[in-house]
């Protein structure tokens, strides 16, 4: 199955996001690899998937789960080498899947030969490759973003006798963009992945690439005009690449990220994540409504990343304080579970392992405007560990079987990378990709019907969307539409069984046809539309003028 | 003439005997009747009581203020009256059929004449009763409106009130039982009518300011002032 | 019909839309459209602050073509979900308007707003007045956070007074009620109380709705009724009692028909109540127990003084079929006493308030006239109050309130001789 040649591909994708070390070991060396992960292609293209993400696979010190690299262009050996990751991008692409990779600009680790150079003397020429200063008074009351682990932004080396940026770890001091020299390195980091055949980037940490004094050093036109050169080489080299933002904030200050449509093809949209969780524990659409109404239009060949969970905690940087109040009492009651200003929890537990509200929130996933993305593990229901340090329980070993280790690897259970879940209830005896295969009724199954049914259709990744807003407020409406696809979604955001009246006035004529049972309903009128859902139910109608 | 004499006795004893051997039945028929008539009236009466006494008709008199008025003409309850009046009634009623089966035929006709006037009287005293009923209410009710509304001349109004209603019902009542029916239209005519004509030049002449005041109270716009003297209640 | 007249299809069909809440606040729309408006931003401004997380709605309860209806829509501009982005409350406030084709009655409205109650499952709800501008999100969230947070199911509220306001309160519904039903409740008769979802459905299922009592006063009724019940009454602290925007209010003839009758009912209706109850327990109260100013007034105890005189002269044959010989004895001898040293003694002013109470039961004559009958008595003791009490303090006039309470505590099982008694009828 070859790839589909489309520019615009990365709006009609399914993502699955996953990392190398937890998905499959080949070796029984207790960490997953390439290999494994090769040999696992099938499963995922079976899913419907489209495209994976990886997260950081370089060499690193793995002080942040690979996020401080060392070696931008090699692979770290505990996950194979490069040849490894050539095999595994061929055996993808012939599946039809992309790959999608890290890179991260902002920072490297403090082991990566640059940094290393850089503290060694004050006039070593990679010097200026970081940010330094003797106090560490400069770009005061800048956020710190570890509260949980860092107290400054600025770190002392006692190599170079002087202070250095970090807007992450310590270990990972910043890179210095007001040096061209950096830029241009990166730039040939990306054209040695993108030679390999890679399809996209996700830039990590976007919006820290450049300080300025007196400013919050996040989101400044230096960055903008970085990422402009960045995408203006890349469509020129590499045509139908994506590069995919990660900048945590409102989505008015991301909107600057998509540009005139000649800078990120795609961005995440965080806000509207913590507020799918809001919506459905306070069984009201508000939290949807209001977030959406301050999402700007975006260039028509940009993109809106969205997602449920993700490797980080779920993060509550971007709402209220009164909504993160109640999202950590309904969310996250054991303080264990609170990790810098966010959840660090998985999807299943979080719905207490209720299957309807599972269906409910990946349905919302589905049928949301942008690109969804999903977390490995979720598919199935995957539980996490709280106990684990940092944000570690969510990233445990994938749960192929019942059998030791869950079939993730068969090295000595204490060899692992990290425990496997065991307990009764998410342990890997009970949730396990071998069982929900041959279960009729699994989540996975389920999750595979309802990717596939998004698959068929461009409306759910493409198309305009406009609110239906009944009097009842605990039911979600919208109608998607495209070209000569139109689709009504109606979610039931409560526990109970709810009645609600749509005005479909706009519509009158249509046929609704249920999507997943492909079953007729009466045709829209003038009247309200009355319909009843079930305790977190919700509808796909494909909308058809006979 | 012995002979005759004798045979004139013979036969007026026979006549008599006849005669009260014609009467005797009847007689005996009518005490029957009376007697039948009086435990019918008891009977009556005794059920009436205990059905008016469930019903506490005693308590709506009181409410209604009829009551009062009895009491104050030295009669007794609605419920005695009442229970009373039935009885009497009916074992009239009963000793009038006694009479008629007697055969006496002036007698009868009487009889006959009261009846056809029963139902005349009952509607009188209907009347009479409602009226003054009426009286006593309205009149109450003015006064007490009068009262409240610091007027000094709310004896007056409740009084007139009544002595108005009273002579309605007056009126009414006696032209019901027929009593100088023509006299008694013309008289509260012409007294009904002066007693108006007089209240209408009392109060649009001499009452102009009084009358501007009601109905500036009617309307609303009662000055704050005369409100604020006395505190609120709640 | 009544019964339909309630559930209209079209309040049926916005309660389907609001589903369960957790607050409920009733409103009955008098027609004032400014004051309606208000009254929606305070409530909302309340949920928003002091109800972040509860689900609430609002039902307004008018006449369907009056402006009050037409501002429950355009309090906000509409929807609430067209306001400002980034609004501090987490979820939709519900608004639901009950259109009636007359005015609603006080009772109907009341009646109303249970249901919505009973059938939202409200956990706490409040009744508030529109008919001023002053209401602000803290007076409601007084009436319902001893619902919510407390588990009280009655909320009466407590007013800073005038040491010379709501005298009818403070010497005759409190005191009495309190001796009558043993709860200290001293505010049986306002525009804005708070109750508990549970009392709402126990309310709505007693058949007296038709009663004209309730039709025009029926939170007297609703707090008796959670008395009676053994449900748990407090009161809570609201500041000054609101004044209505729409004129001066009833006069006092119209406030005794509607409290005193109104009282004088529920005696009737909860015999089996007080005739048990023995001894008053106190109310937990939220806030000051109570307040009193003494701000320089324009009343004219003089005036009062010969109403009072004249009433009773001119009221002479009705009050001697409504009181005690004795007591109305007594009340013509103090009538002849000079204005300056007239005196309403506590214990004949409560002897004479049972003899209207009696003989109120026993419908010596029609109760509405033996209600107006009590307002030249109670002038007196008005009149009597202002000069007793003219340089009193507030602990001095608490103290005598407290001495009255006990009066009429004292004289109850004379009342309750008086209730008993059959009424001698001759034959």
């Amino acid at each position: 199955m070859a790839l589909q040649k489309d520019n615009l591909w990365y709006k009609d994708a399914v993502i699955y996001q996953l990392h190398v070390r937890t998905f499959c070991d080949s070796n029984a060396d207790g960490v997953g690899d390439f290999a494994g992960l090769t040999q696992r292609l099938d499963y995922l293209q079976d899913l419907g998937i489209t495209a994976i993400w990886l997260l950081p696979f370089f060499p690193s010190p793995l002080r942040d789960d690979g996020y401080d690299i060392a070696d931008y262009t090699s692979v770290h050996a505990s996950y194979g080498s490069l040849e490894d990751f050539k095999a595994f991008l061929l055996a993808a692409h012939t599946r039809g899947m992309r790959i999608i990779i890290e890179m991260v600009l902002n920072h490297t680790s403090d082991q990566h030969p640059w940094f290393k150079e850089a503290r060694s003397s004050r006039e070593n020429p990679k010097r200026d490759w970081y940010v330094w200063s003797q106090t560490d008074l400069r770009y005061e009351g800048v956020p710190i973003i570890f509260v949980d682990t860092e107290t400054s932004n600025w770190a002392w080396d006692p190599v170079s006798k002087s202070y250095y940026w970090h807007r992450f770890f310590s270990h990972q001091p910043d890179l210095n963009f007001d040096n061209p020299a950096v830029l241009e390195a990166l730039w040939k980091i990306m054209c040695f992945w993108l030679d390999l055949g890679i399809d996209g980037f996700r830039f990590d940490a976007v919006p820290y690439l450049v300080e300025r004094e007196g400013t919050p050093c996040e989101n400044l036109p230096e960055t903008h005009a970085i990422i402009r050169d960045l995408r203006k080489r890349l469509d020129l080299a590499y045509p139908g690449k994506m590069l995919l933002a990660e900048a945590n904030n409102w989505p008015v200050n991301v909107r600057a990220y998509f540009g005139n449509g000649d800078e990120f093809h795609t961005a995440f949209h965080f806000p509207l994540m913590p507020r799918m969780f809001l919506s459905v524990k306070l069984e009201d659409r508000k939290p949807i409504i209001d977030i959406f109404d301050q999402t700007p239009e975006i260039p028509d060949n940009c993109q809106w990343c969205i997602f449920l969970r993700n490797h980080d905690e779920l993060t509550l940087e971007m709402v209220t304080d009164i909504e993160r109040d109640y999202m950590y009492d309904e969310y996250a009651t054991d303080k264990t579970m609170r990790i810098n200003r966010g959840i660090r929890r998985r999807l299943a537990p979080m719905m207490d392992n209720d299957r309807r509200r599972i269906e409910l929130l990946n349905g919302l996933l589905m049928s949301m405007p942008g690109t969804p993305i999903v977390y490995y593990g979720d598919e199935i229901g995957m539980g996490d560990n709280i106990y684990l340090g940092d944000r570690n329980g969510v990233r445990t070993p994938m749960q192929w079987n019942g059998d030791v280790n869950a079939g993730f690897s068969t090295a000595d259970p204490e060899r692992l990378y990290s425990p496997v879940i065991s307990n009764a209830v998410y342990g890997y005896q009970a949730i396990n990709v071998e069982s929900q295969i041959r279960s009729g009724h699994s989540i996975l199954l389920w999750m595979k019907s309802l990717i596939k049914l998004r698959n068929s259709y461009q409306v759910f990744g493409r198309g305009s969307i406009q609110f239906l807003k009944p009097a009842n407020h605990r039911v979600l409406a919208y109608v998607r539409q495209f070209g000569g696809e139109t689709v009504l979604i109606v979610n039931n955001l409560s526990s109970s069984a709810q009645a609600v009246e749509l005005d479909v006035r706009g519509f009158k004529g249509f046929i609704p046809i249920e999507m997943f049972g492909r079953n007729l309903f009466p045709r829209f009128g003038e009247v309200p539309y009355l319909l009843t859902l079930g305790p977190y139910q919700f509808y796909w109608f494909q909308l058809r003028r006979i | 003439m012995r002979q005759t004499i004798l045979q004139g006795l013979e036969q007026a004893y026979g006549n008599l005997v006849h005669m009260i051997a014609d009467f005797l039945p009847r007689f005996l028929v009518m005490l029957i009747i009376i007697v039948a008539g009086l435990l019918v009236a008891f009977l009556l009466k005794y059920i009436l009581r205990i059905v008016l006494s469930v019903t506490k008709l005693d308590q709506v008199s009181e409410q209604a203020g009829a009551s009062g008025i009895l009491r104050a003409a030295h009669l007794p309850s609605m419920t005695a009256l009442i229970s009373r009046s039935i009885f009497w009634l009916t074992w009239i009623g009963f000793i009038l059929l006694g009479l008629s089966v007697l055969g006496v035929a002036s007698l009868q006709e009487q009889i006959s004449r009261l009846f056809q006037f029963l139902p005349e009287v009952f509607v009188g005293i209907l009347i009479l009763i409602v009226g003054l009923m009426t009286a006593n209410f309205l009149s109450r009710a003015a006064l007490l409106a009068g009262v409240n509304a610091g007027h000094r001349s709310a004896r007056i109004v409740s009084w007139s009130i009544r002595f108005l209603i009273w002579i309605l019902t007056i009126s009414m009542t006696l032209e019901e039982l027929g009593v100088a029916r023509q006299t008694v239209i013309s008289a509260f005519s012409i007294i009904f009518g002066a007693l108006m004509f007089g209240l209408a030049i009392a109060f649009g002449l001499g009452g102009q300011d009084l009358a501007r005041k009601a109905l500036e109270k009617y309307l609303g716009n009662t000055p704050q002032k005369e409100k604020d003297k006395e505190p609120q209640p709640l | 019909m009544a019964e339909d007249t309630i559930l209209a299809d079209d309040l049926i069909r916005q309660l389907i839309s609001v589903g369960e809440v957790d607050l409920l606040v009733g409103i009955s729309s008098q027609g004032n459209a400014i004051a309606t408006s208000h009254t929606f931003r305070a409530i909302e401004q309340s949920f928003q602050q002091n109800f972040t997380r509860q689900r609430a709605v609002i039902v307004n309860v008018c006449r369907g073509d009056t402006e009050g209806s037409d501002a429950s829509g355009a309090a906000l501009g509409g929807s609430q979900e067209n306001s400002a982005p980034l609004a501090r409350s987490l979820r939709t406030v519900q608004r639901v308007t009950a259109d009636f084709s007359v005015l609603p009655s006080p009772g109907l409205a009341l009646r109303t707003v249970l249901t919505a109650a009973d059938l939202l499952r409200a956990r706490a709800c409040a009744m508030v007045s529109p008919g001023t501008s002053d209401l602000t999100p803290d007076r409601i969230a007084n009436l319902l956070t001893p619902v919510i947070r407390e588990n009280f199911d009655f909320v009466a509220p407590l007013y800073s007074r005038h040491k010379f306001q709501g005298l009818l309160a403070r010497n005759l519904l409190y005191p009495m009620s309190r001796a009558l039903f043993c709860c200290g409740i001293r505010e049986l008769y306002s525009d804005e109380w708070g109750f508990s979802g549970r009392l709402a459905s126990a309310c709505l299922s007693q058949d007296v709705w038709h009663e004209e009592s309730i039709q025009t006063r029926p939170e007297a009724w609703m707090a008796i009724s959670a008395i009676s019940n053994d449900f748990r009454c407090c009161q809570a602290f609201l500041g000054q009692r609101l004044q209505t925007a729409t004129g001066p209010g009833p006069d006092i003839v119209e406030v005794f028909r509607q409290t005193v009758g109104n009282l004088f009912w529920c005696m009737e209706s909860r015999q089996s109540t007080w005739l048990d109850c023995r001894r008053s327990e106190s109310v937990q109260t939220f806030g000051p127990e109570h307040e009193l100013t003494s701000e320089q007034t324009d009343l004219d105890p003089h005036r009062i003084f010969e109403m009072f005189r004249n009433g009773v002269a001119e009221l002479e044959p009705i009050l001697s079929s409504i009181l005690d010989p004795e007591t109305h004895a007594e009340i013509n001898s103090i009538v002849a006493c000079k204005e300056s040293s007239f005196r309403f003694r506590p214990d004949l002013w409560v002897r004479t308030l049972y003899d209207f109470a009696a003989s109120y039961h026993h419908a010596v004559m029609n109760r509405d006239h033996l209600v107006q009958a009590l307002v030249p008595l109670y002038r007196g003791m008005t009149y009597s109050f202002l000069t007793e009490h003219s340089d009193s303090s507030a602990t001095e006039m608490e103290e005598a309130s407290e001495n009255l309470c006990a009066e009429f505590e004292r004289q109850k099982p004379y009342l309750m001789e008086k209730w008993k008694a059959k009424i001698e009828v001759k034959s």
